[in-house]
C-alpha cells in the first residue's frame, strides 16, 4: 500500500506545484537540541502566509513545510526559523 | 526547466529566482547541497563550519568572566576586587544568559513553557538575592552544555550527510551525438551519461555498454569494488574506480535509490519508539511537576534558594535527548553498512530475534539457476547434448531455459535465432520442432512417458534420479524420441551464506529455518551446503505464513528474510521482515523493517548486532538519565545540591548521554568469522 501511495503523492505534488501553487519544500535545521524547540518553530513557520502545513522532526533535524511558494518563499521559511532562533538551511530530498 | 536543459550548472542558476529556488527542490531533484539551485547563497551543511566561532564565544567569554569574577569575590582581595568581581559575575551571566532569556521569550510567545525559561527564572532570582556568582554559573553551565550539545547532536545527526553529499552535480550526457555536461537532476530518464573511472554515478540507469569497476559503499556498504558490464545496474552516488561506462538513466533526482534511503533512513530516525513516546511522556510531566514543587517548596519553606535549585534541576535534559541520540546514532551507522531500519521499533525488535526463518531463493542462493552437471550418454558429446537443449529452451518461458541456453552459448553451442516452434507442456516439458527433428526437454518421468522403452532411457532416468537426490533439478533430452542425457540445473547458495547461518547461531539465534517452495531433496541439498538443519520444503506461501506463525509462538523475536515478492505475507507477520538485495528494489526499501542492501546475507547478523549494540546503548541513557535525575532531586531536597553544582551535574548528564550515543557512530568491530 505505501509505495503505491506514495507515488501518487508524489504525482499530486508535482501536479500542484504547476496547478493550485502548492509545493513541500524541506529544510535542514541546525542546534535543535531539546523537543521545545519544535514547538516554536512549527508556531513560526505556521504562522506564515501561504504556509499550509508544517512539521518539524526533532530527531533528523528536519522541517518539512506544505506553502505556497508565491506567497511564502523559501528565504521566508528560513527567516520564519530564524526567528524562532535557529539557523535551517532547504534540502533537496 | 526545458529551456534550462543543456545549459551547464552555472547557468541555470541564472533565470531561477530565489523563491523559485524551492520549486526544483520540492520536486525532490537531487540537486546537492553545492548544486545550482543553492549556487546563489551557499547552504547546506558546509555553513555549519563558519558558524561554529560564533556557537562558542559567548559559553566561552562567559567561563572566562565568571572565572575571574569567583577569584575576584573569593580570594578575599579587599572590597575593591570584590565589587569589579561582583560587577564581572554580572556580565558574565548577561552574556551568557541573554540568549537563554531571548529563547525563553520566544518560547513564551508561542506559549511553550521550555527549559530556558526555568534557567531564566533561576538565574535571575538568584542575581536578586545576591547570589551573583549562581547566576553566573548557571547561566555559564548551560550555555556551554548547549553548545556542546548543539555541536555533538549535529554531528550525530549528520551521519547521513556524506551519503547526501555523494549525489553528483554534473552528469555527462549524450545528446544530438555529442558529450555535454548538464546539471544531474536535469538529466531525463532514458538518455545515456558517459561516467569515466575517477567520477560519481550521477543517476541509477542500465549499463549500455563499456565496463568497469564501481565501489558501491554508499549504497551497499560493501567495500569491494562491483564489475560492471553491459547489462547491469548501477546507481547514483556510486564511484566508477576504473573503465569506462555508458548508462541508460533510469532514475534521477528523488527518484534515485540514494534518496530513496536518505528519505528512509530520516523517517525512521524521526520514528518514535516505545521507549521515546514514554521519555517524551515523562518529559512532559516531570518539568511542571518540578516547577509546582518549586512554589511549594518556596511558600512552604520560605527558601527561595532551594525552589530556584528545584527550578534548574527540573529542566528534562537528558531524560528527553537519551533516546532521541542513541536512535539517530544507530539508525546512521546502520545505514552506513547497508542495512535500512525502519524506525526504533524495529531496531529493538531485531535485538531481541532469536529465530531467523530464510527463504532460500534469491536468500540462501542466487536465485538465478545455473547449469551444473552436463551428463550425456556414452557416444553422445556435452555440446550435442547442451546444444539440443538449448534448441528447445529457445522457444520456451519455463524459467530454467535460461540457464540451459547461457550454458550453451558458453559452450560456443548457443541456439543463436534459430526459428523453433516449441510447445510447453505445464509442469513437465518442452517439445520443440526444427527442420523435422523434434527436441524434447523435460522431466525425468515426462521423458519416460512420450518416450517409453527407448534405448538408454533407463540409463537416463537413473542419472536424473542421482542429480535428483543431489538437489539438482534434472532435465532429460531426447532428439526425435532417443535420450541423449541428462542436464543438471541448480540454484547455487550465494557466496556468504554459510558464514552467516554460522554467525547468526554464534550470536544466540537460536533457530535458523529454511522455508522454500521447492522439492524436498533440493532444500535437503541447500541446507546442508550453507549449514540450515531446519529444513521446510514444498511450502506455499500460506504454509510459509503459518510456520513463521509457529516461530513467534515458541521463540521471543522472530525475523523473517525474503525478496519480498511470494513471501510478503510471511515477512509482514514476522516480528522483522528483513528484504535483501535491496538496492535494486525501491519497494523493498520503502515498505521493509530491514532491508540490506546488499546480496550479502552477512548483513543480516552485522544488522542484528547493530541492534543489540544500539539497543543496550539506548537502555544505558535511560537508565543513567532516570538515575541522574532521582539522585539531583533527592540532594536537592536532603540539601548539599546548590543551584550551580545541580546545573553542572545536569548538564554534565547530557553530555555523557550524548557522548555515549555518539559511540554507535563508530563501525562495529568485525567479526570474528565471515568478516567483510
Amino acid at each position: 500500500m505505501r509505495p503505491a501511495a506514495r507515488r501518487r503523492t508524489e504525482v499530486e505534488e508535482k501536479m500542484s506545484s504547476h496547478d493550485a501553487g502548492s509545493t513541500k519544500t524541506v529544510l535542514r535545521a541546525e542546534g535543535l537540541s531539546c523537543p521545545s524547540c519544535v514547538a516554536k518553530i512549527e508556531q513560526q513557520v505556521g504562522r506564515l502566509a501561504g504556509v499550509s502545513a508544517v512539521a518539524v522532526r526533532f530527531n533528523s533535524g528536519r522541517i518539512e513545510v506544505e506553502h505556497d511558494p508565491r506567497v511564502a518563499s523559501v528565504d521566508e521559511l528560513v527567516r520564519a526559523v530564524a526567528r524562532a532562533g535557529y539557523t535551517a538551511q532547504p534540502s533537496p530530498f | 526547466m526545458d529551456a534550462a536543459r543543456g545549459l551547464r550548472a552555472v547557468d541555470a542558476a541564472g533565470p531561477l529566482g530565489a523563491a523559485d529556488a524551492a520549486v526544483p527542490a520540492a520536486r525532490g531533484d537531487t540537486a546537492p547541497a553545492r548544486g545550482p539551485a543553492t549556487a546563489a547563497s551557499p547552504r547546506g551543511p558546509r555553513l555549519r563550519l563558519p558558524a561554529l566561532p560564533r556557537r562558542w564565544w559567548r559559553p566561552a567569554g562567559a567561563s572566562l568572566l565568571s572565572a575571574v569574577g569567583y577569584v575576584l569575590t573569593h580570594a578575599q582581595l579587599g572590597a575593591t576586587a570584590g565589587a569589579v568581581g561582583s560587577g564581572l559575575l554580572l556580565a558574565a551571566a548577561v552574556l551568557a544568559g541573554w540568549p537563554i532569556a531571548l529563547q525563553a521569550a520566544r518560547a513564551l510567545a508561542v506559549r511553550v513553557v521550555g527549559i530556558d525559561l526555568l534557567v531564566t527564572v533561576a538565574a535571575t532570582g538568584a542575581a536578586l538575592i545576591g547570589e551573583l556568582w549562581e547566576a553566573a554559573a548557571v547561566t555559564t553551565l548551560f550555555a556551554v552544555g548547549k553548545a556542546l550539545e548543539s555541536a555533538t547532536l549535529d554531528r550525530t545527526r549528520g551521519a547521513l550527510r556524506d551519503l547526501v553529499a555523494a549525489a553528483p552535480d554534473v552528469a555527462v550526457v549524450v545528446r544530438d551525438g555529442r558529450q555535454v555536461e548538464v546539471p544531474a537532476r536535469e538529466v531525463a530518464p532514458g538518455e545515456t551519461v558517459v561516467v569515466r573511472h575517477g567520477e560519481k554515478v550521477p543517476v541509477d540507469g542500465d549499463v549500455v555498454a563499456g565496463f568497469g569497476a564501481v565501489d558501491e559503499a554508499s549504497i551497499t556498504g560493501e567495500s569491494v569494488p562491483a564489475e560492471k558490464a553491459g547489462g547491469d545496474r548501477v546507481f547514483a552516488g556510486t564511484l566508477a574506480v576504473s573503465g569506462l561506462l555508458r548508462v541508460r538513466a533510469t532514475g534521477v533526482g528523488a527518484d534515485t535509490t540514494l534518496a530513496r534511503i536518505v528519505h528512509r533512513v530520516e523517517e525512521a530516525q524521526d520514528a518514535k519508539g516505545r521507549t521515546q513516546r514514554f521519555m517524551d511522556a515523562f518529559g512532559r510531566w516531570y518539568t511542571p511537576a518540578v516547577i509546582g514543587l518549586a512554589a511549594v517548596a518556596a511558600a512552604v519553606t520560605r527558601d527561595v534558594e532551594l525552589a530556584l535549585t528545584l527550578l534548574v534541576i527540573g529542566c528534562p535534559g537528558a531524560l528527553v535527548i537519551s533516546v532521541p541520540v542513541s536512535i539517530v546514532a544507530g539508525i546512521g551507522r546502520a545505514a552506513r553498512d547497508g542495512v535500512l531500519v525502519k524506525g526504533g521499533e524495529t531496531l529493538e525488535a531485531l535485538a531481541r530475534v532469536d529465530a531467523v526463518a530464510l527463504d532460500k531463493t534469491g536468500t540462501l542462493t542466487r536465485g538465478r539457476p545455473r547449469v551444473v552437471a552436463v551428463e550425456p550418454l556414452p557416444g553422445v558429446s556435452p555440446a550435442d547434448l547442451l546444444g539440443y537443449a538449448a534448441l528447445a529452451e529457445a522457444g520456451s518461458s519455463h524459467p530454467l531455459a535460461r540457464p540451459v541456453i547461457e550454458a550453451a552459448e558458453e559452450a560456443g553451442v548457443g541456439p543463436g535465432d534459430a526459428a523453433v516452434e516449441a510447445e510447453t507442456v505445464p509442469g513437465k516439458g518442452v517439445v520443440a520442432r526444427l527442420a523435422g527433428t523434434e527436441v524434447v526437454v523435460g522431466s525425468a518421468r515426462y521423458a519416460a512417458e512420450v518416450a517409453a522403452g527407448a534405448a538408454g532411457m533407463d540409463r537416463a532416468v537413473a542419472a536424473a534420479d542421482g542429480l535428483a537426490a543431489a538437489g539438482r533439478t534434472p532435465l532429460v533430452v531426447l532428439v526425435d524420441g532417443r535420450p541423449l542425457g541428462v542436464i543438471g540445473v541448480a540454484d547455487e547458495p550465494r557466496h556468504g551464506a554459510a558464514d552467516a547461518v554460522a554467525e547468526l547461531e554464534r550470536l544466540g539465534v537460536g533457530e535458523v529455518a529454511m522455508l522454500t517452495g521447492d522439492a524436498e531433496p533440493v532444500a535437503r541439498a541447500v541446507g546442508r551446503q550453507v549449514g540450515v538443519r531446519s529444513v521446510h520444503a514444498g511450502l506455499l506461501p500460506e504454509d510459509k505464513l503459518a510456520l513463521v506463525h509457529s516461530l513467534r509462538e515458541r521463540r521471543r523475536g522472530v525475523a523473517m528474510v525474503g525478496d519480498g515478492v511470494n513471501d510478503a505475507p510471511a515477512l509482514a507477520v514476522a516480528d522483522v521482515g528483513v528484504a535483501m538485495g535491496a538496492a535494486g528494489s525501491a519497494v523493498a526499501v520503502e515498505t521493509a523493517d530491514v532491508a540490506l542492501m546488499s546480496d550479502d546475507l552477512r548483513k543480516l547478523p552485522h544488522a542484528i548486532r547493530l541492534a543489540r549494540r544500539t539497543a543496550a546503548n539506548l537502555r544505558q541513557n535511560v537508565a543513567f538519565a532516570v538515575a541522574t535525575v532521582v539522585l539531583l532531586l533527592a540532594g536537592v531536597i536532603a540539601g548539599g545540591v546548590t543551584m550551580s553544582l545541580g546545573m553542572l551535574v545536569h548538564e554534565a548528564s547530557v553530555l555523557l548521554v550524548v557522548l555515549n550515543g555518539m559511540r554507535l557512530l563508530r563501525p562495529l568491530r568485525p567479526a570474528r568469522v565471515g568478516a567483510v
